[in-house]
């Protein structure tokens, strides 16, 4: 595979970014792979803040990936990919890259960084949810802070698993791997009452496993400001129902059918939207909204927020009415 | 992300989840000033003053505390900010804590020329800094890491 045949044009996502070539593939377990990215001309890499990830173009597509180093001075970016067949051909396509192929890829981003006043972090990974955690893990270690670790994965199938042990020390105290519901169910509920005052706790995986253990930690009495998790792994949102937007400012009206993001849409258009992580984390897109309901499916927005449908993120977001007015 | 939870009920930041209160009470304040604790095990505190001695008993408290525990803190703005200080430090966040504070009362005033800081018992808008004597001017900038208002040389700029 050549490089120009991968990269026809710069996504918006990627612009700006970084060009690098990969310089190491490793096999993790049968469907997770790590892909290392350095410069082509050698040197340092930017530095980023430990659980930021990367969005990667692939074909005429984007995706996220977390880093997995400590982000102190690196000269590579190495990220973890999981193999989804189903999925829109981004991990399939990552899965393709051999050693040599050229990327275009965004600086590194930064959504899921360590409370600087915290005095210990509470990692808690599942599946390939290990990979922004093994960053934290990693920078703790680094910068003399402590952390503990509750890693839940398949029995043999554990990315990054030799890595973590390798931590184990003064700064990450604890790694306690469970490969079933079962057990991680008491670790995760002795380790929710044991923990001094100082504590934050982060966790990453589906969206599934970690609304469970942000409901726990609550109900344990962890305020908000303690938890942090990451929420780029969303599952994959379906492509939606076809819907027309009418840009009030400008008079125009653009059909956005199913499986193109409004975003897409305004962009072939010719519209520059702001716009960072397009999976409806960030907050960057939103939009003006002056007549219809959105149907919000972003994670950035409050409940009240989308209840009052003054404002969407075209990103992900699309709408429950035939018709759509922006301010734009 | 942002968190989704809602803000605590004003005046009360007991919200629910929490396993257990520390209710430490300072100077004359009655403990009958503290919220419900819904049933959950409650540790009850009570000095005459946020003394160095006093804060180092409290950190101790606080050091041996886990995470789920909330915090109360009754009496004169100056004991209570002392302590609030102290609850930061080891990692108490602002919304686990919650002031009940003497309406009235003195409070301390941090002096930048001498690093002192000095017992306001008045609440004036001058104090004399027991450290260097300068009259300082008080301002409204309170800092939580001091438990202090912020002064400074009062008269400075006027010709001498």
């Amino acid at each position: 595979m050549t490089a120009i045949a991968l990269q026809p044009q710069v996504h918006p996502a990627v612009e700006g970014g970084l060009h690098l070539e990969v310089t190491d593939i490793s096999r993790q377990t049968e469907s997770i792979v790590s892909i290392t990215f350095a410069a082509p001309e050698g040197g340092r890499l930017p530095s980023y803040v430990p659980g930021s990830h990367l969005v990667v173009q692939y074909g005429s597509g984007v995706n996220a990936y977390s880093l997995t180093g400590s982000g102190n001075a690196p000269s590579d970016y190495t990220i973890s990919v999981l193999r989804v067949d189903e999925g829109a051909g981004g991990s399939v396509a990552m899965h393709r890259l051999s050693v040599g192929d050229r990327v275009n890829v965004s600086r590194p981003r930064s959504a899921f960084a360590p409370a600087s006043t915290a005095s210990h972090h509470l990692l808690v990974a599942a599946g390939i949810g290990i990979t922004p955690i093994l960053s934290h893990a990693r920078a703790a270690v680094e910068r003399g802070n402590t952390a503990s670790m509750i890693y839940v994965h398949r029995p043999d199938a554990g990315a990054h698993v030799a890595e973590a042990r390798k931590l184990l020390g003064p700064g990450l105290t604890a790694l306690i791997e469970c490969t079933n519901r079962g057990s991680f169910q008491s670790v995760l509920a002795e380790a929710l009452i044991t923990q001094p005052l100082g504590t934050h706790l982060y966790v990453c995986g589906p969206v599934v496993f970690m609304d469970a253990v942000l409901e726990e930690a609550r109900s344990q009495g962890w305020s908000s400001a303690r938890l942090h998790s990451e929420a780029f792994g969303a599952a994959e949102l379906d492509a939606g129902e076809p819907f027309t937007v009418h840009l009030a400012r400008s008079g125009v009206r653009l059909e956005v059918p199913a499986g193109v993001s409004l975003l897409d849409t305004l962009e072939t258009a010719g519209k520059t939207i702001p716009n960072m992580c397009r999976k409806g984390i960030c907050g960057e897109c939103v939009l003006p909204v002056l007549r219809g309901a959105p149907q919000h499916r972003d994670l950035y927005l409050s409940d009240q927020e989308k209840a009052e449908n003054t404002t969407m993120m075209c990103c992900v977001s699309r709408s429950n009415d035939p018709e759509l007015e922006l301010d734009l | 992300m942002r968190s989704a939870s809602t803000p605590p009920a004003a005046g009360n930041g007991l919200e629910p989840g929490f396993r257990g209160v520390i209710c430490v009470s300072f100077g004359s304040t009655g403990d009958t000033a503290v919220p419900d604790t819904d049933g959950q095990p409650r540790y009850d505190l009570h000095f005459e003053a946020a003394t160095a001695d006093t804060l180092l008993e409290l950190k101790s408290v606080f050091g041996s505390s886990r995470v789920g525990v909330r915090l109360v803190l009754a009496g004169p703005p100056t004991d209570i900010r002392a302590a609030a200080a102290v609850a930061a430090d080891c990692g108490l966040l602002g919304e686990e804590v919650t002031l009940l504070s003497q309406e009235t009362g003195p409070r301390f005033v941090y002096c930048p020329h001498c690093l002192s800081t000095t017992v306001d018992v008045t609440a004036g808008t001058e104090v004399t800094c027991h450290g260097c004597s300068t009259i300082l001017a008080v301002t409204d900038h309170f800092s939580r890491r001091r438990g202090a208002y912020l002064g400074y040389s009062a008269h400075a700029e006027e010709a001498a």
